[in-house]
């Protein structure tokens, strides 16, 4: 217990002096990486716990990204306000969405999801007054030089982290949380046992949608420019789905693990390979399914030893038709 | 002009069909969404084109050869990779589809490049008159190519014993299982067929369209979409919605303006799963 807390405090240090001692590079790829925490975080509350596959998730990240943009720089407001906005946009997405769609099972509601991200991104698209429709917008960004703003942004997206993984914890041991687990489990049972299953996975995909609306708003601030292609990109969403399946679906930690595995490898592959990029990705997709489906997490819970790690790997393999 | 339009909808619709056939059928069957038969039609399109430019095979003719690589390619993938995830969640096999479709897209960037590609033949500036209708016999043939071979599929699936033990498992698969159906076999079969027409599909297009691999997303939203219109509900269905699909894109040009096409194309799409979720004809399985 003694060496953990030493652990724990290591890393808190490590985390919060890091834009002190290096810039530039390894302060950007770790606020990538804070960001896909927060956003693989939010997505693992609806499809991890509460069992629903959300293809759509990336259309709370344009949402958030877009509705920041317009409000400081067509309204004036300024950007904390801008980016509570923009959550709070995404969530009236996922209400009005997930009164709809919530009630569909299985790939269903996963298909449902993603033609309502595309029907949003083609509204986004076409509000050429508001938007600036393909040609995207830029935000002006901070007045300051970048190496205080590559610390800021580094700091505004640790804390988001911080915030919505501790979220994600409480929701884990509350109510909620176990009745968006029993959910997953078995629906009706759920429902038998008095649990309002629509409302309760409603309020889900509402607090998903809320963290990545943020992560999209602060994310819009950071890079200055968006346009609809890269915002509501399907590819938000795969990276998500890989990510929380490497970390392990439906635990605290899993979306975080899995958020550092993935944009690290991601870092190396692009450096080196840039051409073989996406191969490497999908070749990383399909072992990652067939060799640990439930996650490293749970891979690493139950089993003590490299030889259990294993063993545990060739069970699944053979749990087949 | 309305009757060109929905003359050149038919013909557009029956390749869809193909399409929406090879989807559904892995879909209704092993309850998979396949991301990759975009990538699998994109894979045929450029075996014919390679068949075309090496060594000159009509692509009307390599279609059968395209059927079977594409056969066994599915077949493989089946037995290898997805038999071992089938009774996983959803986010399983749809997001290993999804790896498999990226690496396709890479695969086929590497080799063939992102440049747009297409086959010129010989006779594919020759059309047909009928008064003042145009039907380019390209058009015409792959058309009758696709309904021919909606029709053996049918007929595959009604009068064959292999046909009927794929229904089988996909209507009870325990019921199935007791009568001796070996259940990870006819999974292969299954998803062999469906990279097959697939394939089809893209040796088809190839002459007809420029392609290149960034086709293979769009072509997988249009897989939904007939899926969703005809639901899972076997040969008809599939077939209908490629229909559907095809009148809607060439209609909807006269009468709406193409920035809000794709937006009405998704809302549609939305209102028929929430409204209708068991597509248009609504008949459950094959």
């Amino acid at each position: 217990m003694k060496k953990k807390t030493i652990l724990y405090f290591a890393i808190c240090l490590i985390l919060l002096s890091l834009p002190l001692i290096t810039s530039g590079f390894l302060v950007r790829l770790m606020t990538h990486i804070f960001m896909f925490i927060v956003v693989s975080s939010a997505l693992n509350i609806i499809a991890g716990y509460a069992g629903y596959a959300a293809f759509g998730n990336m259309m709370f990240f344009g949402l958030g990204a877009y509705t920041t943009a317009i409000c400081m720089e067509r309204v004036g407001i300024p950007f904390v306000f801008s980016m509570m906005l923009g959550g709070f946009v995404a969530v009236i997405a996922a209400v009005l969405f997930g009164t709809l769609f919530l009630r569909l099972r299985g790939h269903y509601f996963a298909l449902a999801s993603l033609g309502a991200a595309e029907a949003v991104r083609s509204i986004v698209d076409n509000l050429t007054e508001l938007t600036g429709g393909g040609q995207g917008m830029t935000i002006s960004s901070l007045d300051v030089n970048p190496a205080i703003s590559n610390s800021i942004f580094y700091f505004a997206m640790l804390l988001l982290a911080v915030v919505t993984v501790t979220f994600v914890w409480w929701l884990s041991r509350s109510r909620l949380g176990y009745g968006l687990m029993a959910i997953r489990a078995d629906e009706e049972a759920a429902s038998v046992m008095g649990i309002y299953t629509t409302r309760s996975k409603v309020i889900a995909w509402s607090l998903s949608a809320l963290f990545t609306g943020l992560a999209g708003g602060l994310y819009a601030f950071w890079f200055s420019y968006i346009d609809p292609p890269t915002v509501f990109d399907v590819m938000w969403v795969v990276d998500m789905f890989v990510i929380i399946l490497i970390g392990g679906m439906g635990t605290v930690i899993g979306p975080v693990i899995g958020a550092v595995i993935l944009e690290a490898i991601s870092e190396v592959v692009w450096s080196n390979f840039i051409e073989l990029h996406l191969g490497i990705l999908g070749i990383i997709i399909i072992l990652s399914v067939l060799f640990m489906p439930k996650g490293v997490v749970m891979l690493a819970r139950n089993s003590k030893n490299i030889g259990d790690f294993l063993h545990g790997i060739k069970i699944n393999r053979e749990i087949s038709v | 002009m309305l009757l060109q339009s929905i003359v050149n909808g038919i013909l557009l619709g029956a390749i869809y069909g193909t399409i929406g056939i090879g989807f559904s059928l892995v879909w209704g069957v092993m309850n998979i969404i396949n991301v990759a038969h975009g990538g699998f039609i994109i894979i045929g399109a450029y075996l014919s084109f390679a068949m075309f430019n090496q060594i000159g095979i009509d692509p009307f003719l390599s279609m059968p050869i395209v059927m079977l690589i594409m056969f066994l390619i599915g077949f493989l993938i089946q037995k290898t990779i997805l038999n071992y995830v089938i009774r996983g969640s959803v986010f399983l096999t749809l997001t290993l589809t999804f790896g498999l479709q990226i690496l396709i897209y890479n695969v086929c960037l590497v080799i063939w490049g992102a440049d747009y590609r297409s086959i010129k033949l010989a006779y594919s500036a020759h059309s047909f008159l009928f008064g003042d209708i145009v039907i380019p016999s390209v058009r015409l043939g792959v058309f009758g190519v696709a309904i021919l071979l909606t029709l053996l599929f049918y007929l595959f699936m009604q009068k064959t014993k292999t046909g009927i033990a794929i229904s089988a498992t996909a209507l009870n698969l325990e019921g199935a299982k007791t009568v001796g159906v070996d259940v990870g076999n006819i999974y292969a079969l299954t998803f062999g067929i469906s990279a097959a027409l697939a394939g089809a599909a893209g040796s088809m297009i190839s002459p007809i369209m420029s392609f290149n691999p960034f086709l293979g997303n769009p072509l997988i939203a249009k897989a939904f979409i007939i899926a969703v219109l005809g639901g899972l509900g076997g040969t008809g269905g599939a077939l209908v919605g490629g229909l559907v699909l095809g009148l809607v894109e060439t209609v909807g040009t006269i009468y709406i303006s193409a920035r809000y096409q794709e937006l009405l194309a998704f809302s549609v799409f939305i209102l028929i799963l929430v409204v209708r979720p068991q597509g248009i004809i609504g008949k459950r399985f094959y």
